[in-house]
């Protein structure tokens, strides 16, 4: 198990790399000389080389790199062009806020994911699992914008008393209730987008579960069908949901940024989106590389916790 | 039997063929429903100028705001602009976007699935880790990132959806050769001596190209969504020309006064161009490849 998770955490090394290279070849690509942002309305020719200069964008495009990676391993992603704040405390600032969210959004999904997933599979071809499946099929071609201004205009406007409200922050610790209320539409909005694909995850694997011989043997021997569903099907069935889970934490980050932009969620998606139009790199490029290390951490432990559920493949190789 | 040779007509090719999807569609209506919205979708996008029934761009400061009518059946916007005409023109955006992308990724990550998975070694290892560090981004921060950089016009949105589905098409391309690379035909086909490339694309490539298909038909489901919110984001064609998500965004200011319909109308387009790719992509692959056939 050691060894797996050691040659997994290596492998992860050159992917890394790889992935900071491409984010800094994506952000040097970009047109627009960034030291005109950085020196302010128009500089004079010495203002712009010195400027320059004290960016490190006179040198090479490899010395760039490396002293631009050796700046972000120690937690300098420089700083934004507009605010001049330090790209690492505006993130820092604002990654709790989708935290939350996200997490909240995960809960969400996951827990209707089982709830319906289960029901779906056991009562296989009847009305309900007939909806969920149509409403699935739905919900992944949903845009998850969309359902978002939806939302806000059903709670919002359309319900009397305005029951929720259409957007904002409250953080949890100045006002926890007020903080469920503005959580709960954004929430949802991102959990859908995720729930329609591990509500099919569940479904189907329950269903290739309930076809084992194991399963046969709890029914013949007498066991309850909660008992056979709860403790012999679903205890193996999640193990793929696992590794689905796993991913959505990339769709969550996605939806996140769509989401805080229509809710008016001080996030890091939002930061990102105010960042694009005033060509505000460094903000741009400290959220993407926050967003694709997280994501990276999350496959990671999900192949961690898969081998731990399934021996099975933890000893026989890295390509789990 | 007797021994007398019959003379064999075979029919004219094409008629052979129209038999064969006909017969396959009749076996497979998904199919057939998934193809009969898809030509819907283009034949809209192909005849918007034509259908629509008034210019998407023209400014008629009378006719602002207006709710759904027989006049304008989708309403009308916050400058007057007929709603459902700027649905029509803007399916040729969402189209043509997913469309141009998918083709982008089919040709790039199918070669580089191909040559990876047929060569091996150190390629193989190269090309992989790189596909590997796109698959750490997720998907649609990375085609921000690119568009973002690149600035914001159509044809950059193309090229980072195109960049984002490579992975996918590389990943099942190399995975699909590796599986094919050792059957016997391929083995025969290298004892006669038939060039590499000749091995890959007359032996290797028919033998994949059923889950490409399905594949691409998926991932211009994506391509749709990801142009839509790209476009939400400001990154896509710029106004006033017509665009799915675009509209949404600009819709939105105008959601606490109840206009609800500047919105529907390209939401539901949205969802149905995403549907359509989505479902025809289920149904091809319960058609092509049992195999991959989900149970249940």
């Amino acid at each position: 198990m050691t060894t797996y998770i050691l040659r997994r955490l290596l492998l992860m090394i050159p992917v890394a790399l790889l992935v900071t290279i491409g984010i800094f070849v994506i952000i040097r690509i970009a047109p627009g000389d960034p030291v005109r942002t950085y020196a302010g309305e128009n500089p004079d020719e010495a203002t712009i080389a010195a400027v320059r200069t004290q960016l490190g964008l006179d040198q090479p495009l490899p010395i760039q790199y490396a002293a631009w990676l050796s700046r972000a391993v120690q937690g300098d992603l420089g700083r934004s062009f507009q605010t001049k704040q330090r790209v690492v405390e505006a993130i820092a600032e604002r990654l709790p806020v989708t935290f939350e969210l996200g997490a909240a959004a995960l809960l969400i999904s996951v827990t209707v994911a089982l709830v319906v997933g289960v029901i779906s599979a056991v009562k296989r071809n009847s009305v309900i699992d007939l909806v969920t499946t149509s409403v699935t099929l739905a919900g992944v071609s949903f845009p998850n914008f969309y359902l978002g201004l939806l939302l806000i205009l059903l709670f919002a406007y359309v319900v009397p008393g305005h029951l929720l409200p259409p957007g904002g922050w409250t953080p949890f610790a100045t006002d926890p209730g007020d903080n469920l209320r503005r959580l709960i539409l954004p929430a949802i909005t991102i959990a859908t987008a995720s729930l329609a694909v591990n509500l099919r995850q569940v479904r189907s694997s329950l269903l290739d579960v309930f076809g084992q011989d194991y399963v046969r043997t709890a029914r013949a021997k007498g066991l309850r069908e909660r008992a056979v569903v709860v403790r012999h099907a679903l205890k193996n069935a999640l193990i793929p949901v696992v590794t689905i889970i796993g991913i959505q934490v990339g769709a969550i980050i996605e939806g996140a940024i769509i989401t805080e932009t229509i809710f008016f969620i001080p996030g890091i998606g939002r930061l990102a989106v105010q960042a694009i139009p005033s060509q505000d790199y460094p903000i741009v490029q400290g959220v993407v590389l926050v967003s694709a290390l997280s994501f990276m951490l999350s496959t990671l432990a999900v192949d961690i916790l898969y081998a731990f559920l399934d021996p099975r493949i933890s000893f026989g190789g890295v390509e789990a | 039997m007797s021994g007398a040779t019959l003379p064999v007509v075979l029919p004219a090719r094409s008629e052979g063929r129209t038999h064969a999807i006909r017969y396959f569609l009749r076996k497979n209506p998904r199919m057939l429903v998934g193809v009969v919205l898809l030509a819907i979708l283009l034949f809209v996008a192909l005849f918007a100028p034509l259908i629509a029934p008034y210019d998407p761009i023209k400014v008629v400061v009378t006719d602002a705001l207006e709710p759904p009518s027989i006049d304008h059946l989708l309403g009308t916007d916050d400058l007057g602009r007929d709603v459902f005409s700027r649905v029509l023109w803007g399916s040729r955006v969402s189209l043509s976007v997913g469309l141009i992308s998918v083709t982008i990724g089919f040709l790039v990550g199918v070669t580089i699935g191909l040559l990876a998975g047929y060569l091996g070694g150190t390629f193989d290892l190269l090309a992989m880790r790189v596909i590997d560090a796109l698959l750490a981004f997720p998907a649609l921060v990375l085609a921000i990132a690119i568009t973002a950089a690149l600035g914001p016009q159509i044809q950059n949105a193309m090229i980072a959806i195109g960049v984002v589905a490579v992975p996918g098409y590389a990943r099942l391309t190399r995975g699909q050769v590796l599986a094919v690379r050792s059957r016997e035909y391929i083995a025969a086909a290298r004892t006669v001596g038939v060039p590499p490339l000749r091995i890959v694309l007359r032996h290797i490539f028919p033998n994949i190209a059923n889950s490409l298909v399905v594949q691409a038909t998926l991932a211009t489901a994506f391509a749709i969504l990801a142009e839509a919110a790209l476009s939400f984001l400001g990154l896509g064609p710029q106004p006033p020309y017509p665009s799915w998500g675009q509209d949404i965004n600009y819709s939105q200011r105008y959601l606490a006064n109840m206009k609800w319909w500047m919105s529907a109308g390209p939401g539901i387009a949205i969802f149905i161009a995403v549907f359509t790719f989505n479902f025809l992509g289920d149904a091809l692959r319960d058609a092509l490849d049992p195999r991959l056939r989900r149970s249940g």
